[in-house]
């Protein structure tokens, strides 16, 4: 603790106990006021490296040793980008190398080795995988603010909890006042044994605090079901019904007077397309068959042969 | 036969579209309420066939067609030179109920939509006929919890092997990316990718892709499914307006659609196939686990409504709904409503 100094102007803690001791991205310590004294203008360079540095990038050292903060800097940019999850991969090996990968990028930028090429590497990175990042980086954004509403939901839970523990307190403080003063008013006026109404007195007492001490697990409920009601206490919740499920039936084929085409599949098996010109590659690509008008033109042919007027 | 414009009493005025006005009107011989549509007599262009031809599409096409999960074409009328469709009344559409954000939609409420959709679809590609404008808008719903496909102002026959198609059809959201890349020779997969973007709507409420321009549309695909190449979509570079993109990663639908179950993003990942033959059919579609596994599809009546309908019959969501749309600047020109 007493080591804790500023480089530049030396002061401890020892001497001035509210100094703050700040970092940048380089890593290097400068106290708070060194900082205003330095950085007046916005920007400046470490006295240490003479890294160009700005002002609104430093904050309060969190870890005694510089390089550690120095790493949680250079880890949280580059998990920036190297966003992706375990679902993204297809093993856990690949999602194992890519952890890797990111442990090498982080200690390489940390330690100063290859600073140029890792800074290449993760460029690329960023090029190649610019959709899957923005995606995640959304994603994330919106587990965020659902894990941020959870935890407000919670916190009113936590304070509607309070309220209602202190209220019945307060009651019960109330309640045990108001039987004092019974009690005190039966010695006063009744013509029974003291004696006795003192011990029916504790009697009672008793079974209410038996009373009470089942009646506490019920208050236990608010807890949990907090993402039941999300969102949807506004609007009616649809009551499911269960129907018969589906199957399909075939479509009634119309009385065409006349003998079944064949199927698709005999029309194409059993030559009739060898006469119906065959669709060309662009009506291919469009979705059209040589098959639609050959179907189409049996089943015109064979309507209507039964028919008898 | 009695004059016709006397058979229907006109109960409500319930919106405008570009080629038509619909009126809340009530069938007097049947006692049913029913919503009359009366075409715009329009410029000389657009009745270069004698009559709109939106509505010469919708009269040809619905008047063949029957099935429970297609608007119903009740009668056609004119009157001086005037040409009135009477359809079923539908008292809301699936853009309304997506919307409105105090509805909750259950897995089981999806799971009933996309069968009635697919099911309706289902019955009009085995009729030859394409849909080409599927989106939540034109899927009209009852208050018996029945959804019908409606508006065939677009709808046309299929599977001639000469007739040339405009690729200009279907809303940009839910255009298809063959469509964009300009084909005029497709199948219904054109249909099928629009259910897609339908279910990932109703999974997400709010659009999937809500293309910009055609090529902000096709980027948007491409962020999502990765940039085709000529293996997964093999002659896409003979497509007319085929255009070079940038080459984007596939990404996961399961990180899209974070709450959907797996059989869900099987179908999402069939319906919404780049390579349109890869595309799955509405019988193939409606044979995939997602269906038959639990949850139940919700009973039509159980299905949830605007509030505005359960309340006050006489309310009038369509006229309430463009004023909401201009306040947010009705960012999707509307097409007919009826």
């Amino acid at each position: 603790m007493d080591d804790q100094a500023c480089p530049r102007c030396k002061t401890t803690k020892y001497r001035n106990p509210s100094l703050k001791l700040m970092v940048n991205v380089c890593g290097h310590v400068l106290c708070e006021s060194c900082v205003d004294l330095l950085f007046l203008k916005g920007s400046g360079t470490c006295p240490d490296c003479n890294i160009l540095l700005r002002r609104g990038n430093f904050r309060v050292q969190l870890f005694e040793d510089p390089m550690v903060e120095k790493e949680v800097d250079i880890r949280k940019r580059v998990l920036r980008d190297y966003n992706k999850k375990e679902e993204d991969f297809a093993t856990l090996r690949d999602y194992n190398d890519y952890l890797e990968e990111i442990e090498t990028i982080v200690y390489n930028l940390t330690n100063n080795i290859d600073v140029v090429e890792t800074n290449k590497r993760i460029e690329q990175y960023k090029k190649e995988n610019k959709e899957l990042i923005m995606k995640n980086k959304a994603k994330i954004g919106r587990e965020a603010v659902q894990l941020e509403e959870v935890l407000e939901k919670e916190k009113e839970l936590e304070e509607l909890r309070r309220q209602e523990l202190s209220r019945l307190e307060q009651e019960a403080k109330k309640q045990k006042i108001r039987e004092k003063e019974a009690l005190i008013d039966e010695l006063m006026f009744a013509d029974g044994d003291a004696k006795d109404i003192l011990n029916t007195f504790a009697q009672n007492m008793a079974n209410k605090q038996e009373e009470l001490a089942s009646a506490v697990p019920l208050v236990t409920q608010f807890s949990s079901g907090v993402q039941f009601t999300r969102g949807a206490s506004n609007q009616p919740i649809p009551i499911i019904e269960e129907g018969p499920l589906y199957k399909y039936e075939p479509l009634a084929v119309p009385d065409r007077c006349g003998p079944d085409a064949p199927s698709i599949a005999n029309i194409v098996n059993c030559g009739y397309l060898k006469h119906v010109r065959a669709e060309n590659e662009c009506e291919k690509a469009g979705g059209y068959s040589a098959t639609l008008p050959c179907l189409r033109a049996l089943q015109d042919a064979l309507a209507g042969l039964y028919h008898a007027s | 036969m009695e004059e016709p414009i006397l058979r229907y009493e006109k109960i409500d005025f319930l919106g405008e579209g570009q080629f038509a006005t619909v009126y809340k009107a009530k069938d007097v011989k049947t006692d049913k309420i029913v919503a009359v549509k009366k075409i715009k007599i329009g410029s000389r262009l657009e009745a270069q066939d004698g009559i709109n031809r939106t509505a010469l599409r919708e009269i040809k096409l619905l008047q063949e067609l029957q099935h429970i999960n297609l608007i119903g074409l009740l009668d056609v009328f004119g009157q001086k030179s005037n040409v009135s469709l009477v359809f079923d009344f539908m008292d809301t559409d699936l853009e309304i109920i997506i919307k409105d954000n105090t509805i909750v939609l259950t897995p089981a409420n999806v799971k009933a939509y996309m069968i009635m959709t697919l099911k309706g679809l289902e019955y009009l590609h085995q009729n030859w006929i394409l849909h080409r404008d599927l989106k939540p808008n034109n899927l009209l719903i009852n208050r018996e919890g029945i959804l019908k496909i409606g508006d065939f102002g677009l709808a046309k026959a299929f599977g001639s092997p000469t007739r040339i198609n405009t690729h200009q059809v279907v809303t940009r959201w839910y255009r298809a990316p063959e469509l964009l890349f300009g084909a005029r020779q497709y199948g219904t997969g054109v249909d099928m990718w629009a259910v897609g973007c339908i279910l990932a709507e109703l999974l997400l409420r709010v659009p999937f892709l809500p293309g910009e321009t055609d090529l902000d549309q096709l980027s948007r695909i491409f962020q999502v499914f990765g940039t085709p190449t000529e293996e997964n979509w093999p002659g896409m570079k003979s497509l007319t307006d085929y255009v070079q993109f940038k080459q984007f990663p596939a990404q996961q639908l399961r990180h899209i659609f974070s709450a959907a179950s797996d059989d869900l993003i099987i179908l999402l990942e069939s319906l919404l196939s780049l390579y349109p033959p890869k595309r799955c059919d509405c019988t193939q579609a409606l044979q995939m686990t997602y269906f038959s596994n639990k949850p139940a599809p919700t009973v039509g009546t159980k299905l949830p409504m605007p509030s505005n309908i359960t309340k006050m019959e006489a309310e009038k969501p369509s006229l309430k709904r463009k004023l909401l749309d201009n306040i947010d600047g009705g960012s999707l020109a509307k097409r007919l409503q009826f």
